[in-house]
């Protein structure tokens, strides 16, 4: 009963790495929009293929048309945004492939996107993934792992 | 209630980088903010709801807010608007 309501008290949400690669601090990303953490608070993933899958299990919130970002509403209520490399927005959904749609529930490790990755760097475009919580102020503490990722290497902890 | 309407120009629309900054401004007012375009509405202070509306250049965008500092926030959002969209 104590622990249930320890527990209770403390939710504390995983999320795994979405992407294979090495994660670094927000800080580190070479767009103030992210690195002053604008959109809030998270951590970004040097990407080593370009596969994106669902870091938790939640719900597709968003896909960009130009599928270069989306986000996943997490069980615990985190809004939580993908974004593929900085201002791809301008590739205009060239060399992204979105394998889920707006509404889809969606399990820890499902595949969402694919890019390519080469062609990307090609076009000159930094391909480091920032992955924030835009919903940030609403939990107490956003704890980010930073290291050698796998896909769902635990990268991030949400405290409510 | 104080309105303020605007068609984007922006190239991109309101994609991420814009929502965000958006939120900066909207957020600092006490005032219920809601955004509406294409049909749909979301909260003028929630990044995802914003960007989920995928405004795009040409739509309309309308602001609707309503509280004690509505006068001022209009101002303000309309500034952003010329200035970043």
């Amino acid at each position: 009963m104590l622990n249930k309501l320890k527990n209770m008290w403390k939710k504390e949400e995983k999320i795994g790495s979405p992407i294979r690669g090495e994660a670094v601090s927000i800080k580190e990303v070479n767009d103030p929009t992210f690195s002053d953490e604008i959109l809030g608070k998270g951590i970004a993933i040097k990407p080593l293929t370009g596969r994106v899958v669902a870091p938790c299990d939640g719900t597709i919130s968003m896909v960009f048309d130009t599928k270069h970002a989306l986000s996943i509403t997490t069980e615990h209520g985190a809004e939580l945004l993908i974004h593929v490399g900085l201002d791809t927005v301008n590739l205009k959904g060239q060399f992204f492939e979105a394998k889920v749609s707006a509404g889809e529930h969606v399990k820890a490790g499902t595949l969402l996107l694919e890019f390519d990755i080469e062609k990307i760097k090609e076009e000159g475009y930094d391909t480091i993934c920032p992955i924030v919580v835009c919903n940030s102020q609403e939990f107490s503490n956003i704890e980010a792992i930073t290291g050698e990722v796998s896909e769902l290497t635990e990268v991030l902890k949400i405290i409510q | 209630m104080k309105q303020v309407t605007y068609v984007v120009k922006d190239e991109l629309g309101l994609h991420a980088r814009p929502a965000g900054l958006l939120v900066k401004v909207t957020g600092g007012f006490k005032s219920d903010i809601r955004l509406s375009a294409n049909g749909k509405e979301a909260d003028g202070k929630r990044i995802l709801g914003i960007m989920s509306l995928g405004v795009k250049k040409g739509d309309k965008v309308t602001f609707a807010c309503k509280g004690v500092d509505e006068e001022r926030a209009a101002v303000q959002i309309e500034s952003f608007l010329n200035d970043n969209l």
